[in-house]
């Protein structure tokens, strides 16, 4: 491997296999690196691919049998927690039921290494076939630069080249800081944990318990109670024979409060909802792993340099806004849009700012930049303490009034939701809250 | 469904090079940092591994062992006290998730 690389892509995850299937595709000669023992080894989400992107990037990826995929998702749920109650808002349509799905569970560690059967299939079918490669257990510890260029990467004593980079190292993002795109240390702020644990059901018992059919699937949000008052939420997705259950909670706001990961996750799986739901599961993984928020001040200004392009999380891709937590679907447009970069770059001979700056440019006016910058508003308002505390206790509260048959004069629901109003809110609060939902909707 | 304990979950995760005895880690904390000017202590309460913990005298201890790579001591510490790398694929500890 002494000759040059047109690119070297660091990381085979979402983004970076995206970027690679690309360049493969692209006649390029590439080198993608990954330094877990296989690719998704090291990788975690929650996790559902939204959006149909994958279907550009693999035609007919649902006829495969064995694609890496879960289940594809017909069935949303929103649900507010107080202590006792649950109060949801539930969608399911056969609309969703054929592809290209609009939505797709998956676990990183099957997905990822799907995806990479891809990317050696692309290969091996491109003119570099021998001279492509996707390497495994190497650890690349830093850029190499000469006179302001990146040019090669270091992993251990052996150093490759290459007239390009992509990184996609994911949200723990140091090589990004090496560069100098972002800082070298990242505070809390716009940072969040997420804890899961992968709990497996009899296929027959879970289909039954979750209204699936065939290969369909749910995901279902949670906010109140699920976190304790501290900023963030809860999620339960359905895989092919076990669920994906966890939190994603504030950083700054888990260690202003002084409160933990795990116990949090127990407080969560104790709710009465909760448990009924999981009863007669077996915990078969526990994992963890930090995601950015979607606070458009946490991207990188600049996601290039002269030899260099980042994208998915290590540029902190992701985004919630209350509709769904996108992230690897952003992963895979931009790792798309990299390589398509660098392609053009491959073509004109020349990989400086100028060539390079029109990722950036493709990415800002892609729906990826769009919706970050148009639902900020969203973002923020998610941040709200009554998001997580009075809204849910009102919902849940007027639930309980409204619900529940006396056997007297009926008070008109009018009156159960000022009453819960006034228990848990105020008027002012829910005029604010409304302002602000309307502003970002 | 029984709640389970830390340890219980951690049994679960492979962790790589297990049969090393003398494995590079790949985070280092300098708890003296922790232990003189923190007012927090907070990597004690937010690792999801538990990997710091506080012995009787209230003193910031690090194990490196449970570690799952989730990065989070590395944001949630604003006293400079952690360097945080990923751990070697030969010499490291550190994860494979089978599901993740």
């Amino acid at each position: 491997m002494d000759d040059k690389f047109d690119c070297i892509v660091v990381g085979a995850g979402v983004a970076g296999l995206s970027a690679a299937l690309t360049l493969a595709r692209n006649n390029l000669k590439f080198l993608l690196i990954e330094k877990g023992k296989f690719p998704g080894s090291k990788n975690v989400s929650g996790g559902v691919l939204w959006g149909s992107d994958l279907a550009k990037l693999v035609p007919s990826y649902w006829e495969d049998p064995n694609a890496g995929w879960e289940r594809f998702i017909n069935h949303r749920r929103l649900t507010f927690l107080d202590k006792e109650s649950s109060f949801s808002i539930d969608f399911k349509s056969t609309h969703f039921n054929s592809p290209p799905y609009s939505g797709v569970v998956v676990l990183r560690s099957r997905f990822d290494r799907w995806l990479a059967d891809k990317v050696e299939q692309a290969i091996a079918e491109s003119d570099y076939a021998m001279d492509s490669f996707l390497a495994t257990n190497i650890l690349v510890e830093e850029l190499v630069e000469e006179q302001g260029k990146v040019v090669g990467i270091r992993a251990g004593n052996e150093t490759f080249y290459a007239d390009s980079v992509i990184l996609a190292e994911g949200v723990n993002n140091l090589l990004t800081r090496q560069a100098g795109l972002q800082s070298s240390y990242v505070p809390a702020d716009h940072i969040l944990t997420g804890v899961k644990e992968v709990i497996r059901f009899d296929r027959k018992q879970l289909e039954d318990r979750f209204q699936l059919n065939g290969l369909s699937g749910m995901s279902n949000e949670f906010v109140g109670y699920a976190t304790n008052g501290v900023e963030g939420g809860g999620f339960l997705y359905t895989n092919r024979d076990s669920i994906s259950l966890g939190l994603v909670l504030g950083l700054k706001d888990l260690r202003n409060k002084g409160q933990t990961p795990y116990d949090l996750l127990n407080h969560f799986k104790q709710h009465p909802v909760i448990s009924d739901t999981i009863r007669g599961g077996e915990i078969v993984e526990y994992s963890a792993h930090v995601v950015s928020s979607g606070d458009r001040r946490l991207i990188p200004e600049k996601l290039y340099k002269p030899g260099l392009l980042i994208c998915g999380e290590a540029a902190n891709l992701l985004m919630n806004a209350g509709r769904a937590i996108q992230g690897m679907d952003y992963a895979m447009r931009s790792g798309i849009m990299a390589a398509e970069t660098v392609v053009k770059a491959k073509g004109k001979g020349d990989f400086g700012n100028s060539t390079l700056k029109k990722y950036q440019e493709a990415l800002d006016e892609s729906y990826v930049m769009k919706d970050i910058r148009n639902f900020q508003d969203a973002v923020e308002l998610l941040h709200d303490p009554a998001i997580r505390e009075s809204i849910p206790n009102l919902i849940c509260d007027f639930g309980r009034n409204f619900f529940q048959i006396r056997n007297e004069p009926t008070r008109k629901a009018r009156h159960l939701f000022s009453q819960s109003v006034r228990r848990h809110s105020s008027w002012r609060e829910l005029l604010k809250i409304g302002f602000k939902g309307a502003k970002s909707m | 469904m029984k709640i389970a304990t830390l340890s219980e979950r951690l049994s679960l995760v492979s962790y790589r090079n297990q049969g090393l005895s003398d494995f590079q880690p790949h985070i280092r904390v300098d708890t003296e940092i922790c232990n003189s000017v923190c007012p927090h202590h907070c990597t004690t309460y937010v690792c999801p591994a538990n990997c710091y913990t506080k012995d009787e005298q209230g003193l910031v201890h690090f194990q490196v062992e449970d570690c799952i790579e989730c990065g989070t001591c590395m944001y949630a510490c604003d006293q400079g006290a952690v360097t945080w790398e990923f751990p070697h694929p030969e010499n490291g500890r550190g994860v494979t998730w089978n599901f993740g």
